[in-house]
């Protein structure tokens, strides 16, 4: 895998259009924890054996020659089982978290795991640690004005932060392809993110850029390519942002200062990992392609956002990337979508997307029952604009159309 | 005899090369081995917290080993979060805790400095990162669980080379001339530096047998507690040859800033004395000792050091009431405590006072005595003895006459140097202002939230864990009924009335 997993996605007109593939973009169909879990319960079938899957490749037209058959059959899969085995034991702690579904996934309870961390003795409320895939482009205007990186504004290095993503794929210190990565970095500089590709009603637009400039632009930038502002990028404290809590708990001191173990020995160790306890104020660039919003991916669409959170949906779907201009965000609503997830507007398509449901069950045993941390509560009041009228929230919405 | 020139000339070339093969084997074993690399510090603080005293020979473990052993023996551990789960002060984007010193001879080295024990943090709340001060009395940090770890890890059966060098390449491999461990330094690691650190684990430990020693009565002596040593006893085993025995003389981490003022003779021309029974006369003896016990050898470079830090830590002012925004000192309280402070409390506390830097009897002072017991006169004359032989000359230990009492020191920094007496038995100022009976049977020790009020750390609550949500409690539990940690003595001030009590104490926070 490689950095294109989560960070890029697509969107589409309609159902009928062909979609549009945007790299930069938070991977907003991908269900990364679908396909752990398909290659783990592959790894612990039966079946995963030498000669049946030998077979199998033989079976579709693989031909090897001698020395890589030999290569496979003794080598190559049973070391991959063990090491998916390996993978799986300590990727336990998915089964004590809500699903992620699509678009999301759990960024630092991996490292913890991966730097051995008995994941029994953790404290319960920092097993949650879902968040968002967040877009990715834009890089050098936030490494110019040195914005901390993550959710939770946890890291100030971009090439640190780059370098721990790349955790995520299995590129460790050692094999780590650094002039890649380097090209990477370097491409996503100045990688701009795609303009609204549908109309804007400049009208309403031009009254939503005034109401953005008192409400908005302190903390997430002027605009889409000016990210300057009083508190753009700084941590507001989790009592005052009132966001959901858990993917801040997750990450914790210990893991700060184990974290700046990483690349021991090189010279570019990780030295800027800290604890922090609020979410930070990112820029808002290209902000309609980056639904579903807040960390947690808990509001669908920009205009939902705008309402309080007892306004907003409690239930939507997850997934679709066909557009919905209105509300800034994808075809979400659970009116649109059967029992079983599968779309009511595109009959043939069998795929079933993934039902979030941002309201905690009580009395559950582990955080999984309880539905923990997808709670869309936060960033409202009259300082985030969700005392505003509905015209005035429209106005906002179409001016972030420009971003 | 003479020799065909055919066969001279093969034995000159074979003289060359075997020179040139000694020449070269003795500078790699020098650069792989012994080549020192000089330590730079921004300031003398950074100094103090990652500073080496020198005992990368006797007790240094190469750096990458100690990097992965919490991730080879997780189990080990008291909790996640590998070294920091032991109560180490870490600064963020360290790599390296508090107390640590990563020094490169031949291979970068770990070994402990002063700060390891003194160095304190604190915080006003949990949402906050601790704040650390230098000097201050590491009260989170549990040392003996540390040194356990360390002992029986030597003893498990995964502390070998290859499930070690396993973690080890996960770590550090050569990344194509970007750095890491290069296939030579991998095979000393293996080959070389995994076993021998084990055998040397295996043979420290036999110097640490007195301290899992089961006293009379057939029961362990207590945990050390994190904040604690048992600093005699340690003194004893590491620099006399005395037979094992079943004290137990558990001493809180003091905060070493501003030893100026325990330093020479009161104003009376009295001598003061230093360590918790007076032991020592003189602050350099005390550096000295401490730091001969971290494995330090005597050589010149050590001695300067040491005059070094005699010299920091003299002028080092204590830290200041931190608090002044969210709990502001009553200064017109403040005023009437240090009247009560003059009158009950300053000929033993104030600075080169009558009473003050001497030993108070125990028939009077009335405190635990297991600590007492654990030195001896003896053990002084035979310590003052080894450490001339090491051709150290330093103002000896007392000789004279055994410990009989407790020394009373000034209080300054006061408000950071919880848990009190000592022998850290009692949580809070405001604790040890109430009679024993009334002071906390049992509380938490190496939690480092603040309480402004009673002016301590406050009493962590157990929290949810694990999946299942289950109520733990992380901190170590301490029990003043174990041997050495009773929470008797010491009543000067427990009479005042309620009233008279806050004000000493908002003097106090002044201190």
């Amino acid at each position: 895998m490689n950095c294109a997993i989560c960070h890029a996605g697509s969107a589409r007109e309609t159902p009928q259009s062909t979609p549009v593939i945007y790299a930069g973009m938070p991977s907003n169909t991908v269900d990364l924890e679908g396909f752990e879990r398909f290659i783990f319960a592959c790894a612990s079938d039966q079946r995963f054996n030498a000669p049946r899957v030998m077979a199998e490749i033989e079976a579709i037209g693989g031909r090897y020659d001698f020395i890589n058959r030999f290569l496979l059959r003794f080598y190559a899969i049973p070391f991959m089982r063990e090491r998916l085995l390996m993978l799986k034991s300590h990727f336990r702690f998915a089964e004590w978290e809500p699903d992620a579904g699509t678009g999301r996934t759990d960024t630092f309870n991996p490292a913890k795991t991966l730097l051995e961390f008995p994941l029994e003795k953790l404290e319960t409320r920092e097993l949650v640690g879902l968040c968002d895939f967040p877009s990715i482009w834009m890089q050098g205007l936030r490494k110019q004005k040195n914005l901390h990186a993550h959710w939770d504004g946890n890291n100030s290095l971009m090439e640190e932060r780059n370098k721990s993503a790349s955790f995520g794929t299995g590129a460790f210190p050692p094999t780590i392809d650094l002039k890649q990565l380097a090209r990477v970095e370097q491409w996503l500089l100045t990688k701009e993110p795609p303009k609204y590709p549908f109309p804007i009603d400049t009208q309403l637009g031009t009254q939503g850029e005034k109401l953005y400039a008192q409400y908005c632009a302190n903390c997430h930038g002027r605009n889409g390519r000016d990210f300057s502002g009083e508190y753009v990028g700084d941590v507001v404290p989790i009592d005052k942002i009132g966001t959901d809590r858990h993917r801040l708990d997750s990450y914790t001191e210990e893991l700060a200062v184990a974290q700046n173990n990483l690349y021991a020995g090189y010279p570019c160790r990780f030295s800027h990992f800290r604890k922090t306890f609020g979410y930070a104020n990112l820029p808002l660039d290209g902000i309609w392609l980056r639904a579903p919003y807040l960390h947690n991916g808990s509001v669908p669409t920009v205009r939902d956002l705008l309402n309080s959170s007892a306004e907003r949906p409690p239930v939507f779907y997850r997934g679709y990337d066909v557009f919905d201009q209105v509300k800034v965000g994808f075809v979400s609503d659970v009116t649109r979508f059967d029992d079983e997830g599968r779309s009511k507007d595109e009959p043939e398509n069998p795929r079933k997307y993934f039902r979030f449901d941002t309201q905690v069950k009580p009395g559950g045993a582990t955080p999984r029952d309880r539905n923990e941390g997808n709670s869309n509560a936060g960033h409202e009041g009259w300082e985030y604009g969700t005392m505003l009228s509905d015209q005035e929230k429209d106005a906002i919405v179409e001016y972030l159309k420009t971003f | 005899m003479s020799l065909q020139p055919k066969t001279k000339r093969i034995l000159w070339v074979s003289a060359i090369v075997l020179v040139v093969l000694i020449a070269l084997g003795a500078w790699f074993t020098l650069t792989k081995f012994f080549r020192e690399e000089k330590e730079v510090f921004a300031n003398e603080d950074e100094h103090f917290k990652y500073g080496s005293l020198g005992a990368e020979g006797d007790r240094g473990i190469p750096y990458y080993l100690w990097l992965v052993l919490p991730r080879v023996f997780p189990d080990l551990m008291p909790g996640p979060g590998g070294y920091k789960s032991l109560g180490v002060v870490w600064e963020e984007g360290h790599e390296i805790p508090v107390g640590f010193s990563k020094k490169v001879v031949g291979f970068a080295r770990i070994t402990n400095n002063c700060a390891v024990c003194h160095t304190a943090t604190y915080r006003l709340r949990e949402d906050e990162v601790p704040h650390v001060v230098v000097a201050g009395p590491a009260h989170t940090n549990n040392v003996q669980s540390m040194l356990r770890f360390l002992f029986k890890a030597a003893h498990d059966p995964r502390f070998n080379s290859d499930i070690i060098m396993n973690e080890i390449r996960l770590v550090s491999a050569n990344n194509y001339g970007n750095g890491g461990l290069s296939f030579i330094d991998r095979q000393i690691y293996h080959y070389l530096l995994i076993p021998f650190t084990q055998k040397a684990l295996l043979q420290q430990e036999k110097q640490f047998t007195w301290m899992e020693r089961f006293v009379t009565g057939g029961k362990p002596k207590p945990h050390w507690a994190p904040g604690r040593d048992d600093a005699m006893n340690l003194t004893k085993y590491f620099m006399t040859s005395m037979p094992e025995d079943d004290t137990f003389g558990p001493t809180d981490f003091p905060s070493i800033w501003n030893l100026g003022i325990r330093s020479g003779k009161d104003n009376a021309g009295k001598q003061m004395l230093l360590n918790w029974t007076g032991d020592t006369p003189a602050v350099r003896s005390v550096l000295i000792d401490s730091a001969l016990g971290l494995g330090a050898p005597a050589r010149p470079w050590f001695l300067q050091r040491m005059a070094d830090l005699d010299n920091y830590l003299s002028n080092l002012p204590p830290p200041p009431w931190p608090f002044g925004e969210t709990n502001p000192i009553n200064q017109q309280m403040a005023g009437e405590g240090q009247k009560i402070y003059t009158h009950d409390c300053a000929a033993c506390h104030e600075p080169r006072a009558e009473f003050t830097n001497k030993v108070i009897p125990v028939t009077e002072i009335k405190t635990d005595p297991e600590r007492m017991y654990s030195w001896s006169k003896d053990a002084a004359a035979e310590a003052n003895r080894r450490v001339k032989q090491l051709g150290i000359d330093r103002p000896p230990m007392v000789e004279t006459q055994n410990p009989y009492g407790y020394v009373s020191p000034p209080l300054d920094g006061i408000w950071l140097r919880a848990p009190y007496l000592h022998n850290g038995s009692v949580p809070s100022l405001r604790d040890l202002l109430n009679p024993s009976n009334e002071r906390p049977q049992t509380f938490h020790r190496g939690y480092d939230v603040f309480d402004p009020v009673k002016v301590g750390f406050k009493e962590p609550q157990p929290r949810p864990s694990g999946p299942s949500g289950e109520l733990t409690q992380p901190y170590f539990l301490f029990d003043t009924r174990e041997k050495g940690n009773g929470n008797q003595g010491h009543t000067y001030g427990t009479q005042l009335s309620n009233e008279d009590k806050e004000k000493l104490l908002e003097y106090l926070k002044t201190l």
